[in-house]
């Protein structure tokens, strides 16, 4: 950030944060993106008359004065570049003024959101991609406005367990690579050159670059990238590129190695957004562990998961991973077949971000889902029946932070033409 | 993680709240000042706060609680006065302990009222007042509703 | 002089009253200066770290959230410090530290639970209410000392 730019506003609205110990995280957390934040000033009669008007009856005298800072906002009397709302996990009284509170400021502003749930183990870490997909948004939103991409550009996923590369050209795909993510900047490398080939061209000859993902920092570093920007934004504007669905509503999905996202967008900016993060249970870990389980590649347990009806009656729990493993060698000792097993596991995790975290935002078509996962099919019939939509899972939907990155940072060509 | 050294360590920093027509809240800092003798006084809006080691600082409070008996209010505070970490200026907004006090405020006259009014009570009609029934707010009775509503029909 | 825990552990009013007529008045104030006169880690505002609602578990189990258990760590040793309190019905607008219901109605209950003299009552709404509220805390905290 440079010492004239003013850093962006995150309003909070949080409950418990400061009894947590975890106020300096989240503070932190926004001063490393260019950000701060601030508590939206109120008054006593504000916080009466908020409390009134939303007609929540709430106990807790912290959340009264959420909803009434949430309000000033809402109502224009406070201006906000973001707002990150959060409350401790497990606290129902809270997670029901979360969730209400989001709707709420998504249906009547236009500012991006966050909610979350935190304890005492939050660190800035879990924080920053939340808080840095806030800020992208206020900063870059110029260039996230961008619907074509132009020049020849190139994005990088480094992921927590694939690293992936996409090279494009005058809004076409011309390149990819792809690996599994085991030394960060060596992964890099390969699915760079992989990419490379495929497109016939040198490294000399790509304008722009830019990074995303878990390893985004140090790939970014790495090959000098011109973007560096977190995958709730990233992939989202990916999504909804591929997707051909860059105006009016849609939700994107990304179930990944480590963490889920679900992202609602509108005109291909997201609005509100949320990760998981207190657990990596549920995750595409999960999935990786059944097809280990039952001697298949990742890449057949989604055939294999079709030749079923959709596995609903084997009972299966991937809540938390070992449990959920527990239960995948249970069904298969007690006769279960393969196909209905790997089937179970697709419906299990979907089942589980539908309750963990489609619920913090709002559900709209068209449902995309995108990332390695929306290559198992069974994942992504079981997400389909859950949400009653045809889920749309567009080309390249594995390297979809990749494309995001290349499409985003194709900004940066005619920054470069207009500078040279 | 960052190494934290405390300032203030052994100090005590107590709120003085004055609510009166007769005694404004720059009547108190000044009366403060006056006996000060190097003890920190920070004037507020509401009064003022004194932080300084806890002999010093009763001292400064048994004399500014003189000045008007029943109008002034004193109350412990964990942070020195001043503190980035608690500032409105830092924060972007008041720290949720001002609404609270905001609201006692509100109706801090009738404890005013309350104790002028007991302090010239001996023993006895002390303890007649206190006597007095001031109930905790009970919910309506699902019986009498139910009537209070047939009636009303 | 007897240590009177006050709930709301806000309270302007009660701490007042309590240090008013002698005793000495237990609230959120006090937890908060040992946490900002303490060395340690750096974790503004508050300087309460994770290691607070760890602390916690020792009144509330672990599935209770963090924000409660923190809490918790500052009021926990007050409570058992307490050797009287004065409970406020109600408290809907006291924030900060008494800002989360369900740590409120566990620090009533650990105050009803103890054995210590108690006085529950509300807030006043008139003048006349006024003159019972002072009284009754004026009395309560006068035979406390004839207990001592």
């Amino acid at each position: 950030m440079s010492a004239k730019e003013q850093p962006v506003r995150i309003a909070q609205i949080t409950c418990g944060a400061e009894y947590s110990g975890i106020q300096n995280e989240i503070t932190s957390a926004a001063e490393t993106v260019g950000a701060k934040m601030f508590y939206p000033d109120v008054a006593l009669k504000d916080v009466k008359r908020a409390y009134k008007d939303f007609g929540l009856p709430v106990k807790s005298p912290d959340l009264k004065l959420a909803i009434a800072r949430a309000q000033a906002i809402v109502e224009g009397r406070i201006e906000a570049d973001g707002i990150f709302i959060a409350s401790c996990f497990r606290c129902a009284e809270a997670a029901i003024v979360r969730n209400e509170l989001r709707r709420y400021i998504v249906e009547n502003s236009k500012i991006p959101v966050v909610s979350y749930s935190f304890n005492e183990r939050t660190g800035a870490s879990t924080l920053l991609t939340r808080l840095e997909a806030l800020s992208t948004i206020a900063k870059r939103r110029a260039l996230m406005a961008r619907e074509v991409q132009v020049g020849t550009t190139m994005g990088v996923d480094s992921g927590s367990s694939t690293t992936k590369c996409i090279i494009m050209q005058d809004n076409e795909i011309i390149g990819t690579g792809w690996r599994p993510t085991t030394d960060v900047l060596k992964s890099a490398d390969d699915v760079v050159s992989l990419a490379l080939t495929e497109s016939g061209l040198k490294l000399s000859d790509i304008d722009a670059i830019g990074t995303t993902g878990y390893g985004r920092f140090l790939v970014g570093k790495h090959i000098k990238a011109d973007l560096i920007q977190e995958e709730l934004t990233v992939n989202s504007k990916g999504a909804v590129y591929l997707a051909n669905a860059q105006k009016g509503f849609a939700t994107v999905i990304d179930i990944g190695g480590m963490d889920n996202k679900a992202i609602s967008v509108k005109d291909g900016m997201p609005g509100s957004f949320t990760m998981g993060g207190i657990c990596a249970g549920a995750s595409g870990r999960f999935l990786e562990m059944t097809s280990k389980r039952l001697g298949v590649d990742i890449t057949e347990l989604g055939a294999l998961s079709m030749e079923s009806e959709g596995g609903e009656n084997v009972p299966m729990n991937s809540y938390c991973i070992v449990f959920g493993t527990q239960s995948l060698v249970n069904a298969l000792a007690a006769g279960y077949k393969p196909a209905d097993v790997a089937a179970a596991a697709c419906h299990s995790v979907a089942q589980q971000v539908y309750e963990q975290q489609l619920q913090e935002v709002d559900i709209k078509e068209p449902v995309i889902m995108v990332g390695g996962s929306s290559l198992i099919q069974g994942l992504v019939r079981a997400m389909g029946r859950m949400l009653n939509t045809e889920v749309v899972v567009p080309h390249h939907a594995q390297y979809i932070g990749a494309v995001g990155g290349a499409l985003i940072s194709s900004g940066f060509v005619d920054k470069k033409v207009k500078e040279a | 993680m960052k190494p934290y050294v405390p300032e203030y360590v052994g100090t005590v920093t107590k709120y003085v709240f004055v609510d009166s027509p007769n005694t404004t809240p720059q009547d108190i800092a000044t009366a403060a000042y006056e006996i000060a003798q190097g003890v920190m006084i920070k004037e507020t809006c509401f009064g003022c706060q004194i932080t300084g080691s806890p002999e010093d600082v009763d001292r400064i409070i048994s004399h500014l609680r003189v000045l008007d008996p029943y109008r002034i209010f004193i109350k412990d505070r964990g942070f020195p006065p001043g503190d980035s970490r608690r500032c409105r200026a830092d924060l972007g907004g008041a720290r949720p302990g001002y609404l609270g006090h905001e609201y006692e405020m509100s109706f801090i006259r009738y404890i005013s009222h309350g104790l002028e009014e007991t302090g010239g009570m001996n023993k006895t009609s002390l303890k007649k007042a206190a006597g007095q029934p001031l109930p905790l707010e009970e919910p309506l009775d699902a019986d009498l509703l139910e009537k209070l509503f047939s009636e009303e029909t | 002089m007897a240590k009177v825990f006050i709930y709301p552990a806000t309270s302007l009013i009660l701490s007042d009253l309590v240090a008013r007529f002698g005793h000495e008045p237990l609230g959120s104030a006090l937890s908060i200066r040992e946490h900002v006169q303490t060395p340690g880690f750096d974790s503004p505002p508050i300087q309460m770290t994770s290691e607070d609602p760890q602390k916690g578990l020792k009144w509330a189990a672990v599935e209770v959230p963090s924000g409660i258990r923190g809490r918790m760590a500052l009021y926990g040793p007050l409570v058992e410090e307490a050797e009287a309190a004065i409970i406020i019905d109600e408290p809907d607008l006291a924030f900060g530290c008494m800002g989360c219901a369900r740590t409120n109605e566990l620090l009533v209950f650990m105050l009803r639970e103890k054995e210590m003299p108690k006085l529950e009552l509300r807030y006043p709404a008139s003048k006349e209410e006024g003159v019972t509220f002072v009284a009754k805390i004026k009395q309560f905290l006068k035979e406390l000392e004839v207990k001592e």
